[in-house]
């Protein structure tokens, strides 16, 4: 019984930790820039492709499997170019529009890169195959846990932190606060409101993909993943409150951990157990656990 | 106008929102070291005056001038860049900031002669009770400690002018003064200002010049000793010639 109650929180912390790359990306694009981000999860599950391909071009190169990690990371770190181009090519029209308008138009990204994917990549799932178990594995409370996993949930860990280092102690983080509570105000004292915009995007979208990349040897890149995702993350934001990132962490947790008990218990409950929780968030605290604050 | 000795200038300025006409031939100026007072009531145009000279606005004809520049269309954060302040009506304190954090921001943006260790001295003398709250935040101020920090932070930015938007409205009596007698520090800094004031009684005894604006227009300009004999004018203002603001 215990084992079996390690097993599902390992597993939910690992889901609950790409989860949260995510999410950060959506809670920091929405603080700052007001838009709700739907194409957070194309970016993830273009980081997963490209997170494939970058694998599969590193060993052919003869570089030695277990850098495999590295070249993840390097290919989600490279595909976030499609951040600024995003965002200098379409979102910068649409700031002083209605929300509808902003959500509609990172909807029409959500089903163009849908498309693009398909186009590079084909239909059919991609995966890394047995690179995942490269690392071994490990015993954790009884339960064997791949190594991989592990440091992924460290690596997500050591972001949360650095995001956190980097809002409360940088120079660039109080000036995202300051923006995120007031733009007018932050453009009076020079701030270059479009310099911001670009950064925040970029590293919203440098979330989503490195996300994306980090996943890919534990599951198989497929073209609905990032739609599947985006519905997560919309729990994870409705529960720890739109623009904050401690809300983004809580919320991640709550989330990845409830999947896991649904799937090892009645799978069939999976997403409605999430549901649950969002509508009786919105109903007793709608503005989520850590709404309110931003950023 | 823009001859020397005129830091900002604003001529025949015409600002439609959305189809209203708001400002119709704005003109003022202000000169180094002076204090402008724009005086009218609430929904004259003082604010839009300000937002336009600012960038917020783009207005539909007319010039603004600022150290010899043409500024009307730039964006607010270059003409923050080249030297205009500015303390807002709300004040407008980044609540998820400390006092320092909010004073700082300018001190990145904007390169001067002074260095940043400089520029927040200067703003924590003009205001030295704000130094005791550097590590709050700025939800936890009071209504006068957000003006001042509102001021202070338009200070660090090391501006030559400072446009201040209804300093003193809200604030108890007993801080007018204290935050009056700031004003005036700033001025001898070498700092033009121009405040928006809606209360004429409220209108510094050290100020240079006045313009009242009604109804988008400009009724009045000139000394502030003048204003008090205009009767038609006070009318509009409703300021009382017997009695006279905090001499």
């Amino acid at each position: 019984m215990l084992v079996h109650l390690a097993n599902v929180l390992l597993s939910g912390v690992f889901h609950a930790s790409i989860l949260f790359l995510v999410a950060a990306g959506l809670q920091v694009v929405f603080g700052v820039q007001r838009i709700f981000n739907l194409a957070c999860g194309s970016f993830y599950a273009l980081g997963a492709y490209v997170g494939v391909s970058f694998v599969q071009a590193s060993v052919q190169a003869g570089l030695p499997p277990g850098l495999f990690v590295l070249a993840l990371v390097a290919g989600g770190l490279c595909v976030a170019v499609v951040g600024p181009v995003v965002e200098r090519g379409l979102l910068r029209f649409v700031y002083d529009r209605d929300e509808t308008f902003q959500l509609l138009l990172t909807f029409a990204v959500v089903l163009m890169l849908e498309d693009v994917i398909r186009m590079l990549w084909g239909t059919s799932p991609l995966s890394t195959g047995g690179l995942y178990l490269l690392y071994g594995q490990l015993k954790v409370l009884g339960v064997t846990v791949p190594v991989y996993n592990l440091i992924v949930i460290g690596a997500s860990l050591l972001i949360a932190l650095l995001i956190g280092y980097m809002l409360a102690r940088t120079k660039f983080g109080r000036i995202i606060r300051a923006a995120a509570d007031n733009r007018e105000m932050s453009e009076a004292l020079g701030v270059d409101m479009r310099r911001v915009y670009v950064r925040v995007f970029t590293l919203g979208t440098l979330l989503g993909t490195v996300g994306g990349a980090l996943v890919i040897p534990a599951t198989a890149a497929m073209t609905e993943m990032g739609i599947e995702l985006i519905v997560e993350a919309f729990a994870v934001v409705v529960i720890g409150g739109l623009g904050s990132m401690r809300g983004a962490f809580v919320g991640a947790l709550v989330v990845g951990v409830l999947r896991s008990i649904a799937i090892s218990t009645y799978p069939e409950l999976e997403m409605l157990l999430i549901y649950l929780i969002v509508i009786a968030v919105l109903v007793l605290k709608p503005r989520g656990l850590f709404g309110g604050a931003a950023a | 106008m823009g001859a020397a000795g005129v830091m900002l200038s604003v001529d025949r300025l015409n600002v439609y929102i959305q189809a209203s006409h708001i400002l119709r031939d704005v003109s003022l100026a202000v000169g180094p070291r002076e204090v402008v007072c724009l005086v009218g009531r609430n929904g004259a145009g003082k604010t839009t005056t300000l937002r336009s000279i600012l960038g917020y606005l783009a207005p539909q004809s007319g010039t603004i001038r600022f150290l010899g520049r043409d500024i009307a269309g730039r964006r607010p954060f270059e003409i923050a860049q080249q030297g205009l302040g500015f303390a807002p009506e709300d004040s407008a304190i980044f609540a998820d900031l400390t006092v320092a954090e909010n004073v700082e921001i300018s001190t990145w943006t904007r390169k001067t002669s002074r260095t940043a260790e400089e520029r927040l001295a200067l703003a924590y003398a003009v205001f030295p009770a704000l130094t005791r709250y550097r590590a709050r935040k700025g939800t936890q101020l009071s209504g006068g400690e957000r003006k001042m920090l509102s001021i202070a932070r338009a200070l660090a930015l090391d501006p030559t002018m400072l446009l201040l938007d209804e300093p003193f409205e809200g604030l108890s009596p007993a801080i007018i003064p204290e935050i009056g007698q700031s004003i005036l520090e700033i001025t001898t800094m070498g700092h033009a200002i121009l405040i928006a004031e809606s209360n004429i009684h409220h209108v510094p005894e050290y100020t240079t010049r006045l313009y009242v604006i009604e109804r988008g227009e400009i009724v009045f300009s000139g000394p502030p000793a003048e204003v008090w004999k205009d009767e038609a004018v006070l009318r509009i203002i409703g300021g009382t010639p017997s009695w006279q603001s905090f001499r």
